[in-house]
């Protein structure tokens, strides 16, 4: 009989909701919480082991949850991994994202996990692994763990032609050429293809393309003795000890942070999160990332009305277009509250 | 413009002592076939070999397939401008023999665009070609500049094979056809209200055209493509031998003369003329190096569609990578002069396929009928028979192949199996419209 593991956060596993979701990694033995409802739909395999890991302990110390996890998976035998479902539980569904993709990478095996459409970790993930469209809440248990099961069985039984169309998983971005079952050929694709598009009929490309949200060039700002201006940076500076739990890579969270009352930000105060360079440069002098500094003496200096009382941070790499924008909107609620006429952008 | 194309529905190929074709089959007198060839002193050492389909027999390095043809009515070449003077065609009577080829085979030598075909087996579902009787011409030139060169003009070996198609071609010159096929479309200004009452559509070809010397391009009336802005032309020409390919695409992606001359996109618009569509013809397009080249092309096409008033337009490219820009260029100028567009191309998705499918992409083009992935990894096992050189697919520089990988090994393996990308597969992508593979998510 062949094995199959499952990850679940701390909820799932009984052990408590918000307030538990600091809970460490750990790894039990047998089936615990969904893992019944997985090893019931699984044929091909049983499952052995449940890991258990709090979205927040995931979330905050993803490194060094993923380096104990893995370490839990050294020794067991394993020949397909599974997680969740997550539902529409964003910190969740990153959860199940980071550690499959970990596990897919060092272990060699594949990985399941299901998802609701609005859950971000299906844009951060799906290209990593199988995710399937899933349930609001877990009243779709069964219906979600049935169908991470049914893939599952049909990987474990060696079966390679797994099409997203027929398995309903979300497409992965991953290409192949098929033939059709009905051989019809490329010229009468292209003319029925045309003659719909020509009567406004819905018509299926055979190739989508991606929509790339172009955001237009803002007006110049006329008179930037009256401008209130915020600093945003995706070069991931915080305070030292970030307190909003920012991601240092494939960042879901941002933070605002008061500078009204300083000249500069001070190095040992404020650091760099941003897993994508090096942040010895930053850390000695933050401004270097974000101007506060030169802002602080435009606005002494009557060139700007008025440098904003917050910057705002998040981290950029590996963070999906999804995410970033969604973040941006948040953003900018808090900016119009404070009347905030323009925004110099820095990255790294 | 009408053209008659009168069928001879070949059913068998075998040598003898008279070139001639009767009760459906085509017998060859080899030694006067090969005379014939050789009256080109550049090929020294020629052979003929049939394959059928189902043989036990791979094909390689073949550079080009033409159907054998003769015109009925005019004593005329049937690619002008190449095998011979300069007429127009498109209008009148050719016959063809149907169900075969005449495929140019390198005795010994390949080059990058050249392509490989399987006559059973696994391999045979990935080309045309394998289901066509092949006449393969099999020859040695004496073109030394080229000997070692990766990129072949191949000119005597693609200039036999053309003759060789017309010399095979006169044994229908004088016969009663077996099947009629009549390629009728008038002027587009006078064509019946009813007619000009329904959808007009052009049909955009983009045929190879990117090398800058001389030699490589796909030839239009034997003038290189490179050297042309887009024009109009009647769907009957490319039909009837104005077309001629070239000897530079990775082989999946090309379009051969064969391709041309049955091309089944021109042919299906046709069976929508008058019914459901308005054939207003085809605007010849090409490809490019230079940005500014790709969209004067664009340009030009976009300018053409919309003086004959097309309403919609199927545009097909010849290649992928770095003609995609001249594909999405052309696509996102005809949807900006507001003429409805279907693509067809091939993608280029990688061996794991999570590259992206085309070099570039615009929301425009919203219609794409997709052929195939160039980077497919094919294994194959042995073929009993090799016409050609098996060896070419390694060592020649063959878009799909390569002589050592550290992980791979060679594309030729010692027992004669190979493994190959799709690239090398002989105008395997069909995106001239016989493709039934298409490409889906995994």
């Amino acid at each position: 009989m062949k094995k199959a593991i499952l990850y679940i956060n701390q909820f799932f596993a009984g052990i408590g909701g918000e307030d538990k979701a600091d809970h460490e990694p750990e790894i039990r033995e047998g089936l615990v919480g969904p893992a019944m409802a997985l090893n019931a739909a699984l044929n091909g395999a049983e499952v052995t082991h449940t890991i258990i890991c709090g979205d927040n302990f995931m979330g905050s110390n993803e490194d060094e949850a993923v380096k104990r996890i893995l370490g839990f998976l050294e020794d067991k035998d394993m020949d397909i991994f599974f997680a969740g479902p997550a539902f529409q539980a964003g910190r969740y569904g990153n959860a199940c994202g980071v550690i499959s993709k970990a596990v897919k990478a060092k272990f060699d095996i594949e990985a399941i996990s299901c998802m609701h459409e609005e859950n971000p970790g299906v844009l951060m993930f799906k290209k990593d692994l199988y995710i399937f469209p899933g349930g609001k809440s877990a009243a779709a248990m069964r219906k979600d763990m049935g169908k991470m099961a049914g893939l599952g069985d049909k990987v474990l039984a060696g079966e390679t032609d797994l099409r997203a169309e027929v398995e309903g998983f979300y497409p992965r971005g991953v290409r192949h050429q098929v033939w059709r079952e009905d051989a019809k050929p490329a010229s009468d694709r292209a003319v029925e293809m045309l003659l719909k598009k020509l009567a406004g009929e819905k018509f299926e490309t055979e190739l989508p393309i991606p929509e790339v949200d172009r955001v237009p060039i803002a007006a110049p700002i006329q008179d930037m003795t009256q401008a209130r201006i915020a600093l945003v940076t995706t070069g991931g500076i915080v305070p030292i000890d970030n307190p909003d739990r920012i991601q240092s890579a494939s960042a879901t969270r941002w933070g605002r942070y008061d500078i009204s009352a300083m000249d500069r930000l001070e190095g040992g105060v404020y650091k760099t999160i941003h897993a994508g360079f090096d942040p010895a440069a930053a850390d000695a002098d933050p401004n270097v990332v974000t101007p506060v500094d030169s802002l602080k003496v435009y606005e002494k200096e009557g060139k700007i009305g008025k440098v904003d009382d917050f910057f705002y941070s998040t981290v950029g790499t590996g963070t999906t277009e999804a995410e970033a924008s969604r973040m941006a909107q948040e953003m900018i609620v808090k900016m119009e509250e404070s009347h905030v006429t323009g925004i110099i952008m820095t990255s790294t | 413009m009408r053209l008659e194309i009168g069928n001879f529905h070949v059913k068998d190929i075998v040598f003898g002592d008279t070139t001639k074709y009767e009760n459906g089959v085509l017998t060859i007198n080899k030694q006067e076939a090969l005379d014939f060839v050789k009256e080109d002193e550049h090929i020294t050492e020629a052979d003929i070999v049939i394959a059928k389909p189902g043989d036990n027999i791979r094909i390689v390095p073949v550079k080009e397939a033409i159907e054998p043809r003769t015109r009925v009515d005019k004593d005329a070449p049937v690619f002008p401008g190449v095998t011979g003077e300069l007429t127009p065609v498109g209008n009148g009577v050719t016959h063809a023999l149907k169900g075969c080829s005449v495929l140019a085979v390198g005795m010994t030598y390949g080059s990058f665009g050249d392509g490989l075909i399987d006559m059973s087996g696994d391999g045979a579902k990935y080309t045309l070609f394998s289901e066509l009787l092949n006449v393969c011409l099999v020859v040695d030139t004496d073109e030394e500049f080229e000997r070692h060169e990766q990129q072949k003009k191949n000119r005597a070996l693609r200039w036999g094979a053309h003759r060789l198609a017309e010399y095979l071609g006169a044994t229908v010159k004088k016969l009663e056809a077996e099947e009629k096929e009549v390629f009728e479309l008038p002027a587009m200004t006078k064509r019946s209200a009813e007619v000009s009452a329904l959808p007009s559509v052009v049909y955009v070809m983009q045929p190879q055209s990117q090398m800058e010397e001389s030699g490589y391009n796909d030839l239009v009336y034997g003038w290189d493509m490179n050297h042309v802005v887009p024009t109009l032309m009647h769907p009957n020409e490319i039909l009837d031998g104005a077309m001629i390919s070239g000897s530079f695409m990775p082989c999946s992606s090309k379009w051969s003369t064969y391709d041309f001359m049955n091309n089944p996109t021109i042919k299906r618009i046709y069976s929508e003329h008058g019914k459901t569509l308005n054939f207003l013809g085809v605007i010849m397009s090409n490809l490019n190096v230079s940005l500014e080249q790709k969209n004067r092309s664009a340009q030009f096409v976009a300018q053409i569609a919309t003086s004959i008033g097309a309403d919609g337009a199927i545009l097909a490219e010849e290649g992928y990578g770095n003609p995609d820009a001249d594909f999405i260029a052309c696509f996102a100028a005809l949807e900006d002069a507001g003429v409805k567009t279907v693509g067809m191309t091939n993608e280029c998705t990688g061996r794991d396929g999570q590259s992206q499918p085309l070099v570039t992409l615009d929301v425009k083009a919203d219609a794409i009928v997709s052929c195939g992935n160039v980077s497919q990894l094919i294994k194959l096992p042995p073929m009993e028979t090799v016409v050609g050189n098996l060896e070419a697919l390694a060592k020649h520089g063959l878009s799909g192949g390569w002589e050592d990988d550290e992980v791979l090994g060679s594309s030729v393996k010692e027992d004669g199996s190979i493994i190959m990308e799709n690239n090398s597969m002989f105008c395997g992508d069909r995106v001239s419209g016989w493709s039934t593979k298409q490409m889906k998510e995994f």
